[in-house]
């Protein structure tokens, strides 16, 4: 007991004498850092940096949707869209041309994705590599729409993040409203619409789905059920 | 100089970094210090000039996750998600119980910060496995703010949840270096007692 006592005395003893050499040190440790942080500019992978995007390439453009707007998809039981005939959707891609989403007496599937969507970024390039083996059949037309798009939000902007997965389906870049999405009834992302030769809904589905079942909503679309 | 979002969470970062070397150094000490002298003679150094400003420290972590977590959110304007928010009900109140500790000395409160800094640790935990596997939340991305989103990823792995738990691991270290300091070490038991 009498060793804990003196050894506690010193201990407090040197307690009191002891410079604040700790926290001139953690001072010294947190100035260096901020230095360090401010010297590297904020580093790569810098969000000013990502954003810059090349001449006349906008990440959202003005969308205009004639027709009656689809249901929200919801979560469970019976789709009221099936059979619906869809909106058409005018917009444009990331670089201005026109993309028109059209009664046009085709199949077509629609893909809407978020940039910033983790599910969507393992999605598209699921796709993209299936694809390029597996073709869609020549009646059906894929189109991608890029929404929810947000300057602040991660894996900004969704024209350079498509290119860098090398998708090659033709892109409208929603409004900045999301014009198109909210017409389509989108309730999540990735959202999936088959549309028939007559221009109604056969089949919606969101989240990430397999080949397989993308092949099968191809196959719908088509009327192959 | 320009404080922008990139400077500020790259700066953030590297305190993670300093917090995760720091707690790393102090597991090696305790651990090695069962086999090693050397190392237990280090440590027991150590936790002697840490322990007397271990809570202070601990409430300066705090402090700098809570400014953290707010320059996010209210700065950045990276919305919180709800495992976001759960972690700030285990970080926030540790910065007024972990100061008013270090300044009255009440080492007695250890076991009420540690449980919270340990709490927030999991969730912080949890939060980084989903953002690797974001299956697990769920198939799809919610519109409005799923918590596998991740909004910053400084050095290849800095994400927000890490640096969390960055900060949680090393409050839980300090609480541990301030209460190695108040056990008795076997060296000053009597005699017959080590023995015994």
């Amino acid at each position: 007991m009498a060793n804990r006592n003196a050894r506690s005395g010193a201990v407090s003893a040197a307690r009191k004498k002891q410079p604040p050499w700790l926290w001139i040190g953690v001072t010294a440790v947190v100035v260096v850092l901020l230095a360090a942080a401010v010297l590297a500019g904020g580093g790569s992978g810098g969000k000013s940096k990502s954003t810059k995007t090349a001449a006349g390439v906008e990440q959202t453009r003005p969308v205009t949707v004639i027709g009656t707007p689809l249901p929200k998809l919801p979560d469970g039981g019976t789709d009221p869209a099936i059979g619906q005939e869809i909106p058409e959707v005018d917009g444009a891609s990331f670089d201005g041309t026109p993309i028109d989403i059209r009664n046009d007496g085709k199949a077509k599937l629609i893909l809407f994705v978020a940039h910033w969507c983790p599910h969507c970024q393992r999605e598209v390039p699921l796709l993209t590599k299936y694809l390029k083996s597996h073709p869609l059949p020549s009646g059906v037309t894929l189109y991608t729409v890029a929404t929810a798009t947000a300057a602040t939000s991660p894996n900004y902007p969704p024209s350079a993040w498509l290119a860098k997965v090398g998708w090659k389906a033709p892109t409208m870049a929603d409004s900045a409203g999301s014009k198109a999405a909210d017409a389509f009834g989108l309730p999540a992302f990735p959202y999936f619409v088959a549309v028939d030769g007559a221009g109604k809904v056969v089949g919606r589905t969101t989240g990430e789905i397999s080949t397989n079942d993308f092949a099968a909503l191809a196959a719908k679309a088509l009327g192959n059920r | 100089v320009e404080f922008d979002v990139e400077t500020v969470s790259l700066f953030l970062a590297l305190l993670a970094v300093v917090a995760e070397i720091a707690t790393a150094a102090a597991i090696v000490l305790a651990v090695g210090g069962r086999f090693s002298p050397a190392l237990r003679r280090l440590g027991r150094q150590a936790v002697e000039a840490v322990a007397p400003q271990a809570l202070a420290l601990a409430a300066v972590v705090a402090a700098v996750c809570m400014a953290g977590s707010l320059y996010f959110s209210e700065v950045a304007h990276f919305p919180p998600c709800h495992l976001c928010w759960l972690q700030r009900v285990c970080m926030y109140p540790l910065v007024p119980i972990l100061g008013v500790a270090a300044w009255l000395k009440a080492g007695r409160v250890r076991p009420y910060a540690g449980a919270l800094a340990i709490i927030g640790g999991c969730i912080s935990s949890y939060h980084i496995a989903l953002e690797h596997h974001p299956e697990w939340e769920s198939g799809v991305c919610d519109p409005k703010n799923p918590c596998t989103l991740i909004w910053v990823k400084r050095l290849g792995y800095l994400t927000i949840p890490t640096m969390a738990l960055s900060g949680f691991a090393l409050i839980i270290t300090l609480l541990a270096v301030s209460r190695a300091a108040d056990r008795p070490h076997p060296s000053d038991r009597p005699r017959s007692e080590v023995h015994g």
